[in-house]
């Protein structure tokens, strides 16, 4: 195609590429005329194993730039991080991307900026998270190029912690409208504009160590888009949830869940951790007009996202 | 934060921007609404968490005619939350019409219409927790509720407004959390506000006396203050603070406390419906978003004009408890459980009939020939009310024979001569406690009767049932002595009205003639509407707070920090 002579596809190494990030970050590579996506997971063809140096090395020849959409467990993802950077000294990337999460805050309230340290106590997983941005901060510090997007929770088609969790758990009316316990602040990142603030980090200028946070705009409580989300699921008429069901689900059930899970392969039945429990407590706003003034990132409203989510349905919703 | 007032040592002054005395629903969602905008915050609340004897001997007083009204200890809780510990949930918006001047009731009008209120419903709403703010039984469900009376299609009625139902929220357990969390409020417990002291030229409020459990006294200043303290409690702060205004605080116009209305409510007739059981539904529908809903029979307004009524709406309902004529098992077994059930809800359900060894034996009888009823009814109360977090809202037991019941609640018009003053008697402070002297007039007893007349009418015309009157019932003046003021329901004695010679509180809720005294709450409304006052008071707190909110911002344009809030020894 004369464009493609023209302005030749510049090809983007995507770590974590099979996951519900990673993966929607090559289908807007593959559709963009700018770019080429070099998918990198376990699954991908060939397979790469971002946590072996020598594959990730052999990987990074001949890119232009990576998206590190690594998730899994807080090993695997400080491990493929620290091979990233190592990787990228020897071989540099124009740029990374590397996706970060909102986790990093901790327990912190309020209006939350980038510059906001961590409060404790900070779950495992904003611990690793913590880590890995270290590690490419002191890339950039080494002289590489890296952006650090702190997505809040991102939500769409697909994804399976905000969309298929919380749907499973609406549909069973085991949450609802939890009252005093759902009164904090929900920030949620609609999957398309995460996957354009990614895009747009590729490249903007002069980004090296700047840090982002990117969510969606949503002006409202953990209970009023559970209301909202069981309306459009048509999980209705939403239960009111009692203090004592939920004390049940966090301290009695999760753990059982997570024991048995141990010794036999359960169905797929969600439980309801102590710390998504704190999440829907927690009263903390994430601003990202950094990265809407930067990096153009799109603010889907959440009827909008509702909209958009319950027409790509999964089999969740059906 | 949350604190007891207990800690704060004697002869202190706490000072603070605004200062919000009363910790019901008025007071908690001024608290709120005002934090989040920034502003320091202290309210303060007399009573503790929950309701404690030492607190509630503070409402003690005197009522002038008590087969007419509560004691005043009654339906009044001293406690974080208020009377939202104890009520029902009950929630409807107070209609147009409630608003306007009415050529054929006296002093009605209020100097603002329903739509300076209505912007402030969805909130009112949401804080309450009944849901969207949609109260037309059309749209509150898709596809519809279902018909109350199926063919019905009055005259001088509308079928389609709805009530919704709180969980019922008690304010205070339920956003205690928030008040505890945010850095520019304090709430202090147990902090109870003895007397105004206003300015030497009484143009303002320069400080409270506050005294706390143990009687230490220590003072508030602030640049604002809001009373919401009820409908009883706020004349008395206001006409117990006297020492430099004679008549105490806005009363020049001995306005204060006067217009003390409550609601004419009670159960009345017997409708036999034609027809099986599927041509009538008296119970709850639940909307989406969870909320139980219920259709009304209400007065139309051109009606009310029309014909010179006062506002007032009719509810289907069972047959009454106490007559052990319904021979229905769990109507029997409520009366029998009438001990367990507090009084503020048994003078309702019960109370209208001497219990008496006989009448005890025929409703055990009753509840014994019924056996599977009544444990149904009591598994569905287990279930639906005891153990859920959003409760059933009431009793709904269907009749066997489509015979109901009416439940009606009116308007009651305001009267000048029904009024709240001062007793003999003095509380742990010194200070007097209140009497209450309440009176309806011949046209709130004319609201129901009319009203009743004319749903007789409308009912018969279309060959729904027929609707009837006891023996004892056909004066209706009778049935309102009966039931007498509806109970919790404190309305009118600090009005708002357009200006000092007819009323205590301006359009933005400002007591006339002083600068910064405010009063939030039910002795706000001018009138009283068919409506539960609840919901109205928390979207008058609403638009208060938005109102101090653009006149701090205005003024002062003080910036609001945990340190605007400070403890200092004289």
């Amino acid at each position: 195609m004369p464009d493609t002579m023209e302005f030749p596809r510049k090809p983007v190494l995507v770590l974590g590429a099979s996951g519900f990030i990673g993966s929607r970050v090559v289908a807007a590579l593959t559709s963009s005329p700018l770019y080429r996506p070099v998918a990198a997971s376990r699954r991908s063809a060939p397979a790469v194993d971002a946590t072996d140096p020598k594959a990730v090395s052999g990987a990074l020849r001949d890119v232009d730039c990576v998206v590190n959409c690594i998730a899994g467990d807080n090993r695997t993802m400080l491990r493929s991080t620290r091979v990233l950077c190592d990787a990228a000294r020897i071989s540099p990337p124009r740029r990374i991307v590397h996706i970060s999460s909102m986790a990093v805050y901790g327990a912190a309230t309020g209006w939350i900026h980038e510059d906001k340290p961590p409060v404790a106590p900070i779950s495992s997983y904003g611990q690793a998270k913590v880590e890995c941005e270290r590690i490419v901060s002191k890339y950039v510090e080494d002289g590489g190029d890296a952006v650090i997007l702190r997505p809040t929770c991102v939500f769409g088609a697909g994804s399976p912690q905000w969309n298929t969790r919380l749907a499973h758990l609406l549909k069973a009316r085991r949450i609802g409208d939890l009252g005093s316990a759902g009164d904090g602040h929900c920030n949620l990142a609609f999957i398309d504009d995460v996957v354009a603030g990614i895009l747009a980090a590729l490249e903007a200028p002069d980004l090296a160590g700047r840090v982002f946070n990117i969510s969606s705009s949503a002006d409202l409580t953990w209970n009023e888009f559970l209301v909202v989300f069981a309306k459009a699921l048509g999980a209705t008429p939403v239960r009111r949830i009692a203090p004592r069901m939920l004390q049940i689900e966090t301290k009695l059930l999760a753990p059982l869940l997570r024991a048995a899970a141990k010794v036999v392969r359960l169905p797929a039945i969600e439980a309801i951790t102590p710390s998504l429990a704190a999440l829907w407590r927690q009263d903390i706003q994430i601003d990202c007009s950094a990265a809407v003034a930067t990096l153009m990132l799109p603010q889907t409203t959440v009827n909008q996202m509702l909209a958009a989510t319950c027409r790509l349905q999964e089999p969740a919703f059906s | 934060m949350i604190q007891d007032a207990g800690e704060i040592v004697r002869d202190a002054i706490v000072h603070a921007e605004i200062c919000i005395v009363g910790g019901g629903p008025a007071g908690i969602t001024l608290a709120m609404t005002l934090a989040r905008a920034g502003h320091g915050v202290l309210l303060l609340e007399s009573g503790d968490l929950g309701a404690r004897d030492e607190a509630q001997d503070l409402n003690a007083g005197e009522v002038a005619d008590e087969s007419l009204h509560s004691p005043p200890d009654k339906y009044r809780q001293r406690c974080l939350g208020g009377a939202t510990s104890i009520w029902g949930g009950r929630c409807v918006p107070f209609d147009p019409i409630d608003f306007k001047a009415r050529p054929w009731i006296d002093h009605s009008g209020w100097p603002i219409g329903y739509d300076e209120v209505e912007p402030y419903y969805a909130g009112a709403n949401a804080l309450c927790e009944a849901g969207e703010f949609e109260y037309d039984a059309r749209l509150a469900i898709q596809g519809g509720m279902r018909p109350l009376l199926r063919g019905f299609t009055p005259r001088h009625f509308d079928l389609n407004g709805i009530e919704r139902f709180s969980c019922p929220t008690n304010f205070g357990r339920r956003y205690e959390a928030g008040l505890r969390a945010a850095g520019n409020v304090r709430v202090l417990l147990r902090a109870t506000v003895t007397h105004l002291q206003s300015s030497r030229d009484g143009s303002r409020i320069e400080s409270l006396h506050v005294r706390n459990v143990r009687d230490i006294g220590f003072s508030v200043t602030a640049d604002q203050f809001v009373l919401a303290i009820g409908g009883i409690e706020t004349p008395r702060l206001m006409l117990t603070s006297n020492d430099v205004q004679t008549n105490g605080i806005g009363n020049a116009n001995d306005l204060v406390g006067r217009f003390y209305m409550c609601h004419i409510a009670g159960t009345i007739g017997s409708l036999q419906v034609n027809g099986g059981s599927d041509q009538v539904w008296h119970g709850y529908d639940v909307a989406p978003d969870g909320t139980y809903c219920r259709r009304r029979i209400a007065l139309r307004p051109d009606v009310q004009s029309a014909m010179g009524l006062g506002n007032a709406v009719f509810r289907l309902h069972h047959p009454r408890i106490a007559d052990p004529r319904h021979r229905t098992g769990p109507l029997s077994a409520i009366f029998l459980a009438q001990k367990f059930i507090s009084y503020e809800y048994a003078k309702r359900l019960v109370s209208d009939v001497p219990p008496t060894p006989a009448l005890w034996m025929r409703h055990g009888l009753n509840a014994v020939s019924d056996p599977i009823s009544t444990v149904r009814f009591l598994g569905h109360w287990l279930r639906d009310r005891t153990l859920a977090e959003r409760k059933f809202p009431s009793i709904i037991i269907r009749p066997r024979t489509n015979l109901f019941s009416l439940d009606f609640h009116a308007e009651q018009v305001p009267n000048p001569g029904s009024r709240i003053t001062l007793g003999s008697a003095v509380d742990i402070f010194g200070n007097r406690q209140v009497r209450i002297d309440w009176h309806y007039t011949r046209q709130d007893v004319e609201t129901v009767a009319r009203s009743f007349d004319l749903l007789r009418d409308d009912i018969a015309r279309q060959a729904i049932g027929n609707l009837s009157l006891a023996a004892g019932e056909r004066d209706i003046e009778d049935v309102v002595r009966r039931d007498g003021a509806y109970g919790g329901h404190h309305i009118g004695t600090a009005r708002m009205a357009a200006s000092a010679a007819s009323g205590v509180i301006d359009r933005d809720c400002k007591v006339f003639g002083i600068n910064n005294l405010y009063v939030a709450g039910s002795a706000a409304f001018s009138t009283s509407s068919q409506a539960n006052p609840t919901l109205t008071i928390v979207a008058l707190a609403l638009r208060l707070a938005h109102h101090l909110n653009s006149i701090v911002n205005r003024t002062s344009n003080v910036r609001v920090t945990e340190q605007s809030m400070v403890v200092s020894e004289l």
